[in-house]
Parts: structure tokens; sequence; C-alpha cells
């Protein structure tokens, strides 16, 4: 699967790049944004930088600074020749010199080292980002396939994260117990973010040694990856009884979650989305917590990065199409309870929207 | 994304440990005729920030600049609402938020002084898109490369990175021990959940699933057959000390030589004479900001071999009475007259 969905990809993006006029291009990634790279190297980086330097005819060199990261490369990247240089910079401009005449793209321009993008090499740079962000966000179905499986292990985990949360536990023992679970079944990557507490809790963080307390909302974020695709479901849970507050409140967020699903479909913004999901929070007058003092995003695409395009905001004017895959959630702080989450992987179909998640929408009680 | 326990201990990392690293790192900038030192740091690229300040990125990036005089500040990419954890486990002046950070940075040093003379670790490495806005927030600003000067300040060690290297030497020596023969999926979450629950900030577990047919470290998805020899590889970061530890699942006698071994090289280091009997070998320490940075060994030219008094992590291939040994362990290149040594034990009984 992983070959064909990589064949694909390359083929994907050395026909983009054909239509472009693009000769070759160079794609970043690191262990935080590694999609670009993914994207075309098939590999999954986790130490140091890599640039993998595509053709238009679809072959691909890829440059690893990490010795160790280029040894695993060499098993785990089919199709890709591998290449070690402590000064990934250096090696990568000593290739393009020898193609400095033709037309090159990098993507994302931005992240490349800056001796690279530096305007006295031979060589010029000319930023592709949209180019490969369109392929990044537009699924095939082999994508989707993947996103699915990935939407399945995150429905998994989270019953896994209802049954090892229990009062007195400290935060980074839960996610320990996650993290196990998942490498268990085979799932060798994961997003992750916690929260735990009442109202002084403003959003999640990685987890801290803070102790879960009888009373306390639960929050995060689970988001496994399938052969690097990731799916993100987020729930937020009770240890004990909810209280009246915190049904009331999380009635509101339940609300928003279904009126931004029933937005989503081909041909809609992604403001429209957001829009869809605040209003809800200002007819019960707290629009003020859809502000980016209280949450960052409503939502925000998924695939090969945990957090792409398009970022479901009211001033983001990127339409949905079909293949695209969201993650729709209208997580914010509530200013009776605390910080609630509430959130579902989706797929743009052509129809409208396929929900990917079938964790059910509700505030969990676990035993305290 | 690190997903394991970050967070600050004023027993582990006192201030005054910090404070003396910044005095060190202001003695050169005045030397070398510098306002201010900006460094980068994203999740992969950690070790140049959090040796100043013990700040570590979950997500996303930062700059951290020293100003020649006054109070650091760093410059985050995360949320504001994401403030209040920075400070929490972090030691900076203060915490500035937006998402162009280069330009807010470029825009506060050159608020102070127009023309700046502003040293960049790793400059040449910069992400372009942080250098360009460098310039635009601070047109005057003067950039120029440190890192010549601000490498041996980081790669020697002090006592309070032996004792960090030595506890996340001790967690990857747990988890590696938790591993009891499985199937490989179930060998790997034990390494993991052991190493996370002992607080580890980050865990990569590699697996070299068949000794007899190829030694290198692969990481599993899904599910993966072992042979009759394999070795398991746990790289472990705790409070921004990493360190990589092997584990080979052999006959114990074969296994203890290889290790007796490994020790004898380690000790001649940073002379690599005695890897002469490896078939393939590395050396991997902190340079700049990079925790792991390829350093000497077989595959590697040597032109960055590691100064005295740095941790390193050691790892190597050994052919004995033709079965494959994968052996590894972090170590303390000795000052001059002295040997290096293993900082743990690599056996397991």
């Amino acid at each position: 699967m992983q070959k064909t969905l990589a064949e694909e990809r390359r083929q994907r993006l050395a026909a983009a790049m054909r239509e472009a006029g693009i000769a070759h291009m160079l794609l970043y990634g690191n262990a935080w944004q590694g999609d670009y790279l993914r994207y075309a190297a098939a590999f999954g980086i986790l130490e140091g930088h890599g640039i993998a330097l595509v053709s238009a005819e679809g072959e691909v060199d890829l440059f690893l600074d990490s010795a160790s990261d280029a040894e695993r490369a060499e098993c785990e990247a089919p199709g890709t020749r591998v290449h070690f240089a402590a000064d990934i910079a250096r090696a990568v401009g000593a290739r393009l010199d020898r193609v400095a005449n033709e037309h090159l793209g990098a993507a994302p321009r931005r992240f490349m080292p800056g001796w690279l993008a530096d305007k006295t090499r031979h060589f010029k740079l000319d930023d592709a980002t949209a180019l490969v962000d369109r392929l990044l966000m537009h699924k095939t179905p082999g994508e989707v396939e993947a996103m699915r499986r990935a939407a399945q292990i995150a429905d998994d985990g989270y019953g896994e994260f209802l049954r090892v949360v229990r009062a007195g536990r400290r935060q980074f023992e839960i996610v320990a117990d996650i993290e196990a679970y998942l490498r268990r079944i085979g799932c060798p990557d994961n997003f992750m973010i916690i929260g735990s507490g009442g109202k002084d809790v403003l959003g999640m963080t990685p987890p801290s040694e803070r102790r879960i307390a009888t009373g306390d909302l639960v929050t995060t974020e689970l988001t496994p990856a399938v052969e690097g695709y990731f799916a993100q479901v987020c729930r937020t849970l009770v240890v004990g009884k909810a209280n009246d507050a915190q049904r009331r409140a999380f009635a509101v967020f339940v609300e928003a979650l279904e009126a931004g699903i029933a937005a989503v479909g081909p041909g809609v913004r992604a403001a429209d989305v957001a829009k869809a999901e605040n209003d809800v929070f200002r007819k019960y007058g707290l629009g003020e917590y859809t502000t980016s003092q209280w949450t960052r995003v409503r939502g925000h695409g998924m695939g090969l990065f945990a957090d792409s395009k398009p970022h479901i905001l009211e001033d983001v004017d990127t339409v949905l199409e079909p293949g695209m895959t969201l993650i729709v959630h209208p997580n914010t702080y509530h200013p009776e309870v605390g910080y609630i989450v509430l959130g579902d992987a989706v797929l743009v179909t052509d129809r409208g929207v396929e929900v990917l998640c079938k964790t059910p929408r509700e505030l969990f009680e676990i035993t305290a | 994304m690190r997903r394991g326990l970050i967070s600050r201990s004023p027993v582990e990392l006192p201030d005054a440990v910090l404070e003396a690293r910044l005095d060190r790192v202001r003695a050169a900038m005045a030397k070398a005729e510098l306002d201010a030192l900006a460094i980068y740091t994203n999740n992969t690229r950690t070790a140049g920030v959090s040796w100043l300040t013990g700040f570590v990125p979950y997500w996303s990036e930062a700059l951290l600049v020293v100003p020649g005089r006054g109070a650091t500040f760093l410059v985050a990419a995360l949320s504001f609402r994401v403030k209040p954890w920075i400070e929490r486990v972090s030691r900076v002046g203060a915490v500035l938020h937006a998402p162009r950070i280069g330009l807010k940075a470029g825009q506060e040093i050159a608020a102070a002084r127009a023309d700046a003379a502003v040293g960049v670790v790793d400059l040449d490495g910069l992400p372009a898109g942080i250098t360009d806005d460098l310039r635009e927030g601070g047109p005057g600003l003067a950039l120029r490369d440190a890192s010549d000067w601000f490498a041996p300040l980081r790669s020697k060690a002090d006592p309070a990175e032996i004792a960090l290297a030595m506890h996340a030497a001790a967690i990857a020596h747990r988890a590696l021990g938790a591993a009891s023969p499985d199937t490989l999926g179930a060998m790997v979450a034990a390494v993991e959940r052991e190493a996370r629950h002992r607080g580890a900030e980050e865990i990569y577990v590699a697996v070299a699933a068949d000794l007899e047919r190829d030694a290198r470290f692969v990481r599993i998805e899904g599910a993966a057959r072992r042979g009759e020899t394999f070795a398991l590889r746990a790289t472990v970061a705790y409070k921004g000390s990493w360190v990589r530890l092997v584990r080979t699942i052999c006959d114990p006698a074969l296994a203890e030589k290889a290790n007796a071994q490994l020790a004898a090289a380690v000790a001649g280091l940073p002379h690599s004479h005695g890897f002469s009997e490896f078939r393939s070998w590395l050396v991997e320490g902190c340079r700049l900001v990079q925790p792991l940075d390829p350093m000497i060994g077989s595959r590697v030219d040597g032109s960055l071999a590691p100064s005295l008094g740095a941790v390193v992590s050691v790892r190597g291939a050994l052919s004995i009475d033709g079965q494959t040994v994968l052996v590894g362990a972090p170590a303390l290149i000795g000052a001059p007259g002295e040997a290096a040594s293993l900082l743990v034990d690599p056996h397991f009984g």
C-alpha cells in the first residue's frame, strides 16, 4: 500500500510540475512539518532536516543530515535515492548547480535553509508552495482510504483513553498509556495534546505532571497516523458525574459541531464552516469565545500534516472540494466550566460530507 | 510533536546553571562585538534554546534573543494562550507571540539599536523565511553567523547536562529492559510506555528486526516479524538532553563481548582507532541546535569530531563468531589526558 500511495503521489507531483513548467522541485521537511517532504519521498522524518529533490520525470533524491534517519530512509522510502550529508544545504546546492539554468521550485520555500534560498546562489528557487498545497489538500481515493483507517484508530484510541483516565493519575502517565496502545497496534505516530481541570484551564498542551481530579473536565485531541496520514478526534470527558453547567455548556459545542459539519460541502468556503460554528456560540451570547484570544482555529485540514490547510476561520476563503479531509472542531473556552473540545474528522464528498469518526458526540463520564 | 513530559525542575536545572551558561554566551558575544544573539528552535532543532532556557517547543517554532545587556526574550509562533505553559516550563525574561517570529524579533532588536550586530546560530541553516523576516523587521541589522564560537560553548557539557544525560540514559536502560520477548509491536509498546512513564520528554524506538538479514534500524508500522536475533534502539530525551541506547537480543555471551568492545573503543574517543574492528560505527552529539548531530563514524568524514567534555551517543555493528551484534550507548568524552567513558552499562540481564 505504501508503495502504491508513494508512486501515486510522485506521479501527481511530477504531472503538476510539468504543467507548471518546473523541471526540479525541492521539498523540505522536519519532524514538525514533514508533509511536503513525505509527499514525494514517502519518508516520515524524525530527526534533523531533509530535502527531497524531485525531477519532472518523478525521480526523487532524498538528502538527510541525520545519519540515523538516513539509515532508516534507505529501508523505509522505496524508490528514493537516499543521501546522507551533514550539510544538506550545500549538498543540495551542489546538485542544483548542475541544473541552475532550469526552472526550479521550492516548497515550502520559507523553510528551506537560508543558504539555499540566498539570492547570491547560481540557481534561483521559485516558491512552489501553493502548487504542493493543492496536492496535499486534494486526496486521492488511496489517500482517503488511509485517512479512514487513521480515523478508525483515532476512535479506538479514544476508547482506550476512556479506559486509562482515572482520578489520581498524572497527565503524562495517561499519554504514555495511549502511545503504548498505538505502538502495540502498529501505529507509529500520533499528535496529542491534553488538558484537565476546570475554569482555570484555557487550552491544551503537552502532558504535565498535573493529577486528574474528581470533577475535572479532561480534554484531548488524539491524532494517530496511518502511512503518514493523520486523522483527529476531539472529545471531552468528566471525571465523575457531569454537573448541570457542564452539560449545558457541552450542548453548545454539540450544536456548533453539528452546524459546522452540516455546512461542509463542495463549493463551500472554509469561512462558511467557521461562521456556522461561531453563529451557534453567538446565539448563546458566547461570541467572544470564538475570537483568537480564546481559540486558535475552528478546524483545519488533515492529511500528511496534523494541522494542514485550510484553516477553518471566518477569514479563510479556500473553497472546499471533494477529496479534502478536515477536522471540524469548535474547541474553545467556556466561561462557566472551562475549556471544552469536540471535533470529528470529515471528508468532503461530491454530495456533501462524510463523517469519518464514529465516537459518540457525548460528554463522557468516567468513574472517579 | 513531543508527547512526553515537558517540565522544569529547579533541582535538575537551577537558575544558576542557566545564568552561568548565559554569562559564558554573553562573554563570547562581547568578544565577537555583537549586540544580540538569535537562536532558532522548533521541535527538531531544540538544543540551543533549551540549553539556555529549558524551553522545548512541542510544536511550531520560536526565536530566542539574547541581548548583550538586559533580559532575554523568546518570540514564539505558538498562540498567546500557550504563554502560561511556556512560562511554566522555561526561564526567559519575556515571552512575545507573533506568527512571523523573525519579523517580530527583528523589530524588537532594531528598536534597541537600528544597526545592531546580531549573531545568529546556524545562520546558513536558519529557515529562509525567518532570515527574510529578520531583515524586514530590522533593515539596518547586520546578521553574522555565530556558529563558530557558539559550538565550543554548547558542545562542552557542564555538570547539570551530564546529570540530565545520565538520567536520560537510565530511562532508556529501564525502557529497553522492559521489553520481554513478544511481538515486535508489543516490545516497542513496552519500551515506549516505560520511558514515558519515567518522564521522558520524547522516545523514538527503532528496530533491526532480523540481524541475519539486515542490521539497519527502522520504525515499525503495522505488523512485523522478528528473527532469532534482533535489536532495539531507544532514543530518549529528558529535559532537553538526548541519548541513544541499543539492546541486541542474542546470546548473552556475545552481547557481553560486544559491549566490552564498545566500551574499549569509546575510551579512545575522540580518536577513532578503537573502532577498527567495527563493521560500521557512528558518534553523534550536540554541536549547535540539533541534539544528535553526526560527528564521526564510518559514514562521516570526521570534520566535526566531538570536543573534549562533550556528551555523545556512540553506536556500532560488530560481527562476532559470525553473528551480527549491534551496540550503542551514551558516553562522556574526557578532558585532556582522560579516557572517555560510557554513561550507562549497556548490559541487560
